[in-house]
């Protein structure tokens, strides 16, 4: 039998904006407190696709997501000096994402993203209903016929954002921990379980 | 082949992509896919499983960056201390103060001509010149402060 191409590996994608590495966390940070409109502008363009997936996977409603995107975003206009360049800028936008997400599930109860806090609990997972997975559907590009963006839409909510993290978003434990504010263990043990759950709901939906 | 191996070779690949292998864990699974076509099978379904993941693709809302930057900038205008008046206000206040530092000596001229012409008592004197002192700031801190309350409360709001 011959050895299978199969690689052990992330590679790391280097982003830019306007000449200014995303790693220059420090330089950010100065903007940030400045509020220097042109960097938020910059910042706006470079990370839209990436937060409004992230908001949209997470909420499983586009409008919804559209709203906490610009949220998001007078978030970090209002709360710019408390970046403090010490960690990724992602994280901090994730973290600041998130706990908007979370805020409104407690407001329009919508299905529980209060249970991204708790996979052990033992309530059941409530899938988003038909319509909201269908307009979803119309969003998410079609051009992977296998449809594991779908399948992703099948699994709890908690496991697809930390796959989402990890793997879309090329975060690192470290880093999914500080934007979930949860234990390093707590990440490893979702994204474990994430993976089984997904290729199970691919297999099942292949099936 | 033992299923442990093939168990032990499935949590190692879950394990390879969630926080990496040690050396000997990555020669013993190299080792074993080399020699296992389920387990192959199963590297190539997370492979697939990965792939996909990094590359969800969503189709963003229209002008989604373009709207927001604009908000994000109606915001920063509505927010910034030159836009709310703060910042003429202080400047103001410190004018008004200067001039009334170097207005003091002509001021306590007239409060002296008041009192020698009108009989006024020297307290009353004393008491409205500590006011004409105190009374410019008192009033500008006063709106700076109700101004802060209803910026406050508007940011609460949105």
């Amino acid at each position: 039998m011959s050895t299978p191409a199969f690689t052990l590996t992330v590679a790391p994608q280097p982003l830019l904006f306007a000449g200014i590495m995303t790693d220059d966390t420090n330089a950010l940070a100065t903007g940030l407190r400045q509020r220097d409109p042109d960097l938020l502008d910059r910042l706006i363009e470079q990370y839209q696709q990436r937060l409004y997936r992230y908001l949209l996977f997470l909420t499983g409603n586009p409008s919804l997501a559209e709203d906490l995107f610009q949220e998001t975003w007078i978030r970090v206009l209002e709360r710019g000096s408390q970046y403090n360049g010490k960690s990724k800028f992602e994280s901090w936008l994730f973290a600041i994402a998130r706990n908007l997400v979370i805020d409104a599930s407690r407001r329009k109860k919508m299905s529980s993203l209060e249970d991204l806090g708790d996979p052990d609990s033992n309530m059941p997972y409530d899938p988003p209903d038909e319509r909201a997975s269908s307009v979803l559907q119309m969003l998410v590009s079609r051009e992977n016929d296998e449809s594991v963006q779908l399948s992703l839409l099948k699994i709890p909510p908690y496991y697809r954002e930390v796959l989402l993290l990890r793997f879309s978003e090329d975060l690192g434990l470290e880093e999914i921990s500080a934007v979930m504010a949860t234990p390093i263990s707590t990440v490893k043990s979702r994204l474990y379980r994430g993976l089984a759950a997904l290729k199970t709901a691919m297999t099942d939906g292949a099936a | 082949m033992n299923e442990n191996l093939h168990e032990r070779a499935r949590q190692l690949l879950a394990q390879s992509v969630v926080e990496g292998l040690s050396p000997a864990d990555e020669t013993w699974l190299r080792e074993h896919l080399a020699a296992c076509s389920s387990c192959v099978q199963e590297a190539a379904a997370t492979q697939n499983v990965l792939r996909a993941l990094r590359a969800v693709p969503v189709s963003l809302p229209r002008d989604l960056a373009a709207r927001t930057q604009l908000r994000v900038r109606l915001r920063a205008q509505q927010t910034s201390p030159a836009a709310n008046g703060s910042f003429w206000l202080w400047a103001v206040t410190a004018a008004s103060w200067l001039l009334g530092v170097f207005s003091a000596p002509l001021v306590w001229r007239g409060f002296a001509w008041l009192g020698a012409n009108f009989g006024v008592p020297k307290l009353a004197l004393q008491f409205g010149f500590v006011l004409w002192w105190t009374v410019p700031p008192l009033l500008a801190a006063a709106i700076i402060l109700h101004q802060k309350a209803l910026t406050a409360e508007w940011s609460n709001k949105n």
